[in-house]
């Protein structure tokens, strides 16, 4: 009676795979996690990570092998509400924040999530970059109302952690098709910079696009101090360079727009994007894996020059995916 | 047609009517008419309140017509409408439904098996299908069903059927749904007649809606219904409109029109009970169908389509709307089940049903439908015989031992190789060289060279020479095989598509490459073979080749080829694309970090180079995006399907093996980290940038400048009147704009003022404003844009975008963007079906294909609201197994049946409520919040009463419980002090009175109490207080609630397995008591609870002792000893009971009439006789009175005289004393 397995292997695209089973209900299986490693199995982000999906859902079943090199996941139904979750310190709470915004509209009751660790470092996308990215990004989809919110009450850094963000989101049955075709013109930059850790920059457009670039200083102790003024300026160009791929949506959040894309309404929707990142054209396979959607994938070129590289307009119809779990009154 | 001439009206030129009209078109006469002027009160507002309460109804009626809009998602070319003929058995279904085809198609078809798709009109296609009288076919067709027509029996009346029928409709969304009254010549007597009529109706309509139409057929004339009734119903059905219901639009469903069995004869020949491999055909309706999703088969299960591929339509619509009506050759009929269909239309042939003989005795053949199943299992067989055969003949030439081997392995295994088997005729064989040649690599020429010969006939087309050989090679095959009734006719239509294969754009071949590296060149149905030549050719040609191309694929690509060396690659990628060169060097940065200057300085180069390359990269980069995104997965499937990257058989290539590991282990990370070859301090590279910010430069449509001159020419002219000097709008300028737009130059000029004031120019310009002017105001008056408008403004324009996306885009590539569509006719792949599908297949019991959403194909737990029926005798039992029909499903579960208290608590009931809603929790499929179900106790024959037990609707879905049972828990005191006491055995450890410390106790005389501390002796004693000193008789008892588990039952209705003739009588898990009754096994009850006569028990009394003492003290007739001398009556005295004969009773009874009559008369007298006697004493005593007056009268002077007289004597005696002596 249950669906069919959908297997892998290694572990790269982690969060992608939980998180696409979790939401198709399709169980997943993971196998040679860092076999060939020294140190094989799953790490303890990772672990830390299947605990997360474990607390927001209810009646998944998890099976890890003793070395930890296959993992057999089998999905729940969400179930959200108040959640509090330690975030392991070797992945900041972006890696975690990601994963949750991507399920947070299909629970059954209103995610108000608590998450404490690092909130900035040099490997995931910050929580003051999410905050200003993918928040916006998720109005659009129709994910609205008082109760969406990221808040970040205290800031932590590798390797102590010690950050606490909260993020809570309202439960929707559907989700809205977008047509975001044009991007439109940046219309003002800003940016949060936290003394002698990082700088993360906010491009904004006159549609309502916000593009992002960030970058975080080198670990005490590890490798040699960055002088702000160079972070200040490499971010910079990590903006501007942001800005040359351009499109509707910026790169850390493709693939969240692609997921609220494809779980939308039967209905034709469009998003331009930049060039693709790796991430997301693994995630547009996996989505056809889970879902058995495809793009219609367009290059455009910009028709003149000063318009920053070239654009891609992906199409998709969604599948017409309800939330299972919320509760009909 | 021409123009009827319609008769003038005439109009009146006397009379009162015509006098009036002309007083009215008299001068001086409107003002008279007008009410509102003349009497202006009549018309003025009388009350406030009513004003604003009629505003509020109107207002409310308004909003009340509103429908929530919706996008609208119907298909463009719909797929037929399903008609679902339904009644009880014998009321004419069949004679109907052959009355409309006939109507429609001017066919007689005489047997009837499954759907019958005929076109009706020049939009329109039917698709009828003929319920059973069994409530699985009834609950699988009211749920794809778009019009129902419900026959009914007038001269019986309704049926419990037709009410199942109906109640089914409404759970699973109401149809629409037609009445048919049949037998109506049975009534001879023409007012009976018509009050059947007037009842029947009325029913009717207080089920369906009010007004809901039914039809009446009066009667037959040979065996069929009258043909200007029939006529009028097809022509309602073909003039109805059809409401969507909610699940069918979010459902993909397929009713199977044609089925065929293509497991391979040789694994049937070892295992005749082996899973089947099936094929279904039918068209889509609902929503959009995607490859390899799962679909439920109501009566079988569970599956995932392996295979899904369009074929052109069987039944097609008229082409030209020109005509009004069809034609004889447009009105097509098209039943493959019956054994009628002309042409069908397989993946890439073209069956003509030859008819003939054979068709003629299948007909009339006393058992049709299993001859038929018996002919179609039969004729599947022989062609794959027939097909093996044919292959070892072809290849013996070449290599005839490896093509035995490799048609067994292909056999074996499942796969797309697979469904080339069940292709029969000429083309099959080539197709099979394709996929060896894939597969093995090195029989390119073979496969080639014959492919080449193909095509020569091919392209030598309509030539007949090429036709006859392969009919040729048929008819030899059809001696070999003379049960195959089917011919194949290449070219007409297929041809024609063929020849449109070939011309294709020209990246069309790298996509086609695409499509045969994901293992889906299979399915194409459009794909001409000459495309398919083409990359044969390629893969001949070999490396060399490969390289050119990698050039301008993906990497991806050119790893999957294997043979390229990774040098050359990178190199290519990066020249041509920089987007691929990006990609390129994420993978390979740590390995090569040379090339990225090498990249950096042909990207400055690239600048001009760019714009030369920008229309072919235009055209290259579509489907290599493509490709770079969806073709490695296929490929990384095909190497693991393969086993390793074996080059030639001989060498193995490590590399992508090694950099696909790495690339499984990477960091999982959403960032996407630049190349580094813009360097942003150059000012050319800012430039690129430039326009993308608010200070750079504007599309001509929202120029800040360019808008505001276009205001300015409009409302630039104004006059100061401080100065009195006259400013005008300069018009030249937009000009030079316009001018300078289309040189390409978008610099700013300053604005070089022209004066020319022309005075046409300003009549154009007044004209401008004037026409500006008139569309704002119509904007303003019409456009009181509500939110309703606006929304579904919205939803309007989503519907027109979704219609236009894809429609440019070629079928083949459509569907796998968006599915497939509604409408379209399907062949659906189905791997392992149960073999008594094959088996038992009855083409009477409707095949429907329903698709499932994201995870509906999982069970949990669902918790719904449900309603016994009221029409249900019985309430139903907790934990009894019952049948649901919920989404496309059948299934027998467990359901739990709860109640929901005042906090929210569920608390279990062992029966359902008689009236009421109560919730109830099962395991089965998770189905969407919202779906209706209904439920039956059993589905298999014909129970007397109402069978649909319960009806309700999906509430929620779990993964866990809540439902508790209370459980109360009892001890005794043991010790007591005061408050406290000391309870014993409720529980059985320190350990679980740990856990209810606290908990709240109360005793059977209502003191309340809390546990406090687990005592060490006895185990399970408990230390608690009470709000007053309890007794040792007192009871405690602890009231908890205990959750209770739902039994895991999750049973699908197997039906269509069932053999022939027991396919309704399916019974699944009995009840406990069905068992026990079968069984016989006895109940042994508890014995306290049975019920047992009363016996009261005979209570003896001692005998009264009285003390002695007590006895003397006594007064004399109190002492015991002379009370007993007097009581007892004597036995010999006592008398007997009488108990008299019921004749003697009437003598009694009769006696003590006449008695209580006598008595009443003695009574009466008596009481007359008491009067008379009072008057008669009365009388006496007046008597007596009288005449004691009399005598005292007397004796007074008796007296008197007495006295007077002895006066006289003492006066004498004085005087005459001496006289006397």
């Amino acid at each position: 009676m249950a669906s069919s397995c959908v297997s892998y292997e290694g572990c790269n695209f982690f969060r992608q795979r939980l998180v696409l089973s979790t939401l198709s209900g399709k169980p997943v299986k993971i196998r040679k996690i860092r076999s060939k490693d020294d140190n094989p199995g799953l790490r303890d982000f990772e672990a830390s990570f299947i605990r997360l999906m474990d607390k927001i859902t209810n009646g998944t079943r998890i099976e890890i092998n003793e070395t930890g090199t296959t993992l057999y996941f089998q999905p729940g139904l969400l179930y959200g509400g108040p959640v509090e979750h330690d975030c392991n310190l070797q992945r900041s709470i972006g890696y975690y924040l990601e994963a949750l915004l991507a399920l947070a509209p299909f629970m059954k009751n209103p995610l108000k999530a608590v998450l404490r660790g690092v909130t900035n470092d040099q490997k995931d996308p910050s929580v003051d970059t999410l905050k200003a990215t993918a928040i916006p990004l998720m109005k659009r989809f129709g994910i609205d109302g008082e109760g969406l919110e990221l808040k970040v009450l205290r800031r932590g850094m590798p390797p102590g952690g010690g950050g606490e963000v909260v993020f809570s989101c309202p439960v929707r049955r559907f989700i809205k098709p977008v047509q975001l075709t044009d991007p439109g013109k940046v219309k003002r930059i800003r940016g949060m910079a936290s003394p002698g850790f990082g700088l993360s920059l906010i491009a904004e457009t006159t549609n309502g696009t916000f593009l992002s670039a960030e970058m975080a200083s080198n670990p005490p102790g590890q490798g040699t101090p960055i002088l702000p003024e160079e972070l200040g300026k490499n971010c910079a160009k990590l903006l501007l360079e942001e800005i040359y791929r351009g499109g509707c949506v910026d790169s850390i959040n493709q693939s969240l727009a692609l997921l609220y894309m494809t779980l939308g309404q039967q209905d034709v929707s469009k998003v331009l994007l930049g060039p693709l990142s790796p991430y997301t054209i693994e995630f547009l396979r996996h989505l056809r894996s889970f879902f058995q959607t495809m793009f219609k994938i367009e290059t455009q070129k910009p028709e003149e020059d000063g318009k920053g590289g070239e654009k891609v307009l992906m199409t998709c119809v969604g599948v017409g995916y309800t939330n299972l779990s919320k509760t009909l009154k | 047609m021409e123009e009827k001439e319609h008769r003038k009206h005439q109009k009146k030129q006397s009379g009162p009517k015509a006098d009036r009209k002309k007083k009215r078109k008299a001068p001086g006469a409107g003002e008279e008419e007008d009410g509102r002027r003349r009497n202006p009160k009549a018309f003025g507002v009388q009350s406030a309140v009513r004003m604003a309460r009629t505003f509020h109804r109107a207002q409310d009626l308004q909003t009340k017509k509103h429908h929530a809009p919706q996008v609208d998602r119907s298909a463009l070319e719909p797929p037929p409408v399903v008609i679902v003929v339904v009644g009880p058995p014998r009321v004419g279904k069949t004679t109907l439904i052959q009355c409309l085809i006939r109507n429609f198609t001017r066919q007689k078809l005489s047997d009837i098996c499954g759907p019958v798709t005929i076109v009706s009109g020049k939009k329109r296609r039917l698709t009828f299908i003929e319920c059973g009288n069994d409530i699985n076919s009834m609950i699988d067709l009211a749920k794809v069903a778009d019009l129902v027509l419900m026959l009914i029996d007038a001269s019986f009346g309704f049926e419990m059927e037709t009410f199942e029928f109906l109640n089914i409709c409404q759970v699973h969304g109401f149809p629409r749904i037609m009445g048919v009254l049949t037998h109506l010549d049975f009534f001879k007597n023409n007012k009976q007649l018509r009050k059947t009529k007037k009842i029947l109706k009325h029913r009717f309509w207080t089920e369906v809606y009010q007004g809901a139409k039914l039809f009446y057929l009066s009667g037959m004339v040979h065996s069929e219904y009258q043909k200007q009734e029939i006529r009028n119903l097809g022509r309602f059905i073909s003039v109805m409109k059809f409401r969507p219901l909610v699940w069918q639009t979010a459902h993909p469903y397929v009713l199977a029109d044609r089925m065929e069995d293509l497991t391979d004869p040789e694994t049937l020949r070892i295992n005749p009970m082996c899973d089947r491999k099936v094929c279904l055909y039918g068209y889509l309706r609902g929503t959009y169908l995607k490859n390899r999703s799962q679909v439920h088969i109501p009566g079988v299960g569970d599956f995932s389509l392996s295979d899904v591929s369009f074929l052109s339509d069987p039944c097609p619509l008229p082409d030209s709307l020109k005509k009004r009506a069809l034609n004889e050759r447009e009105r097509l009929l098209y039943a493959p089940l019956s054994g009628v269909g002309g042409v069908v239309y397989d993946k890439d042939a073209v069956y003509i049903d030859l008819g003939g003989s054979h068709a003629d005795r299948e007909q009339e053949e006393a058992r049709p439908t299993a001859e038929l199943v018996q002919s179609l299992i039969g004729a599947q067989a022989t062609i794959d015989v027939k097909m093996a055969a044919s292959k070892v003949s072809l290849f013996t030439g070449s290599e005839p031992l490896r093509q035995g081997e490799l048609q067994e392995e292909e056999g074996a295994d499942e796969g797309p190789k697979e469904e080339r088997v069940w292709d029969p005729e000429t083309r099959r064989e080539r197709r099979r060289a394709i996929f060896t040649e894939e597969e093995e690599g090195s029989e390119g020429e073979e496969g080639s060279e014959e492919e080449s010969e193909e095509e020569e006939e091919d392209s030598e087309g309509e030539g007949e020479a090429g036709e006859e050989s392969e009919s040729e090679e048929e008819e030899g095959e059809l001696e070999k095989q003379p049960a195959l009734k089917r011919l194949r006719v290449e070219g007409g239509s297929e041809a024609v598509k063929e020849g449109g294969g070939i011309e294709v754009p020209a990246f069309a071949d790298s996509e086609d490459e695409l499509e045969k590296s994901e293992g889906e060149v299979e399915e194409s149905e459009v794909e001409g073979e000459s495309s398919e030549e083409e990359e044969e050719e390629e893969d001949s040609e070999g490396g060399g080749r490969k390289a050119m191309d990698s050039g301008n694929c993906s990497e991806e690509e050119s790893e999957g080829s294997e043979v390229d060396s990774p040098l050359l690659e990178e190199l290519g990628s990066k020249v041509k694309h920089p987007k691929h060169k990006e990609k390129a060097l994420e993978e390979e940065e740590e390995e090569e970090p040379c090339f990225e200057t090498a990249g950096e300085l042909r990207w400055k180069e690239g600048l001009a180079q760019k714009a030369s390359e920008a229309f072919l990269r235009q055209q290259r980069s579509t489907p290599n995006l493509r490709k770079l995104v969806y073709g490695t997965v296929a490929e990384e499937s095909e190497e693991e399907e393969s086993g390793g990257g074996e080059l030639g058989g001989l060498f193995h290539v490590s590399r992508p093996e090694s950099e696909k590991r790495r690339r499984a282990d990477g960091l999982d990370c959403s960032h996407y980290t630049p190349d580094a070859t813009r360097d942003w301090d150059q000012q050319e590279v800012l430039d690129s940038i430039r326009d993308c910010f608010v200070t750079g430069k504007w599309e001509d449509d929202k120029d800040a400048t360019r808008l505001l001159q276009e205001d300015e020419e409009l409302y630039g002219d104004f006059e100061d009147l401080e100065t009195g000097e006259l400013h005008q709008g300069d018009s030249g300028k937009q000009e030079d704009q316009a001018e300078e737009d289309e040189s390409g130059e978008g610099e700013d000029e300053d604005g070089g003022k022209v004066k020319g004031n022309a005075e046409g120019e300003k009549q154009q310009r007044l004209d401008k404003k004037r026409r500006l002017k008139e569309r704002f105001n119509t904007e303003y008056d019409e456009g009181d844009a509500t939110f309703f408008d606006d929304l579904k403004g919205e939803m309007q324009r989503q519907a027109e975008l979704n219609r236009a996306e894809f429609s440019a885009v070629d079928d083949e590539t459509r569907v796998q963007y968006e599915g497939f569509r509604p409408g379209m006719y399907l062949r659906l792949e189905i791997q392992s079906l149960p073999c008594e599908f094959i088996t038992n297949f009855d083409p009477n019991y409707p095949v429907i294909l329903g698709g499932l959403g994201a995870s509906e194909g999982n069970v949990g737990y669902l918790q719904m609201r449900l309603k016994k029926h009221r029409w249900h005798q019985r309430i139903l039992k907790t934990r009894d197994p019952l049948i649901l029909s919920l989404g496309w499903r059948r299934f027998q579960t467990l359901p739990l049946y709860h109640i929901e208290d005042h906090n929210g608590r569920n608390r279990l009931l062992k029966y359902t409520p008689q009236h009421m809603h109560c919730g109830a929790t099962l395991w089965g499929p998770i189905t969407p919040q919202g779906t209706g179900f209904l439920a039956v106790q059993s589905v298999s024959g014909t129970k007397a009463g109402f069978r649909i037990a319960a009806t309700g609707v999906v509430l929620d879905l779990d993964k866990s419980v809540t439902v508790v049972k209370k459980l109360k828990l009892i001890g005794y005191p043991y010790k007591i002090y005061k408050n406290t006491a000391f309870i014993k055995d409720m529980f059985n450890s320190v350990l679980e009175v740990a856990k209810f410390e606290g908990a709240a106790l109360r005793t059977v005389s209502g003191v309340r109490g809390q546990i406090k501390k687990a005592l060490r002796a006895p185990p399970g004693a408990y230390r608690a207080t009470f709000e007053d000193r309890l007794l040792m008789s007192d009871i405690v008892f602890l009231r908890s609630w205990f959750p209770v588990s739902v039994p895991q039952l999750y049973n699908p209705v197997t039906s269509l397995l069932l053999p022939l003739g027991e396919k309704e009588s399916w019974t699944g898990m009995r009840t406990v008591g069905q068992l026990k009754h079968d069984l016989g096994v006895k109940v042994k009850p508890n014995k306290d609870s049975l019920y047992k006569p009363v016996v009261r028990k005979k209570r003896h009394f001692n005998p009264l002792h009285i003390p002695k003492e007590l006895q003397r003290a006594l007064p004399f007739k109190n002492k015991p000893k002379n009370a007993e001398k007097k009581g007892k009556v004597p036995r010999d005295l006592q008398r007997p009971a009488v108990i008299k004969e019921p004749h003697e009773k009437k003598i009694a009874a009769l006696l003590a009439a006449l008695g209580t009559v006598h008595n009443h008369k003695r009574k009466s007298a008596q009481a007359r006789q008491r009067e008379q006697h009072k008057d008669f004493l009365r009388q006496r005593q007046k008597q007596e009175m009288d005449k004691m007056k009399r005598q005292k009268e007397a004796r007074k002077k008796m007296f008197r005289m007495i006295g007077q007289r002895e006066k006289k004597q003492q006066k004498s005696s004085l005087k005459g004393a001496a006289q006397h002596d």
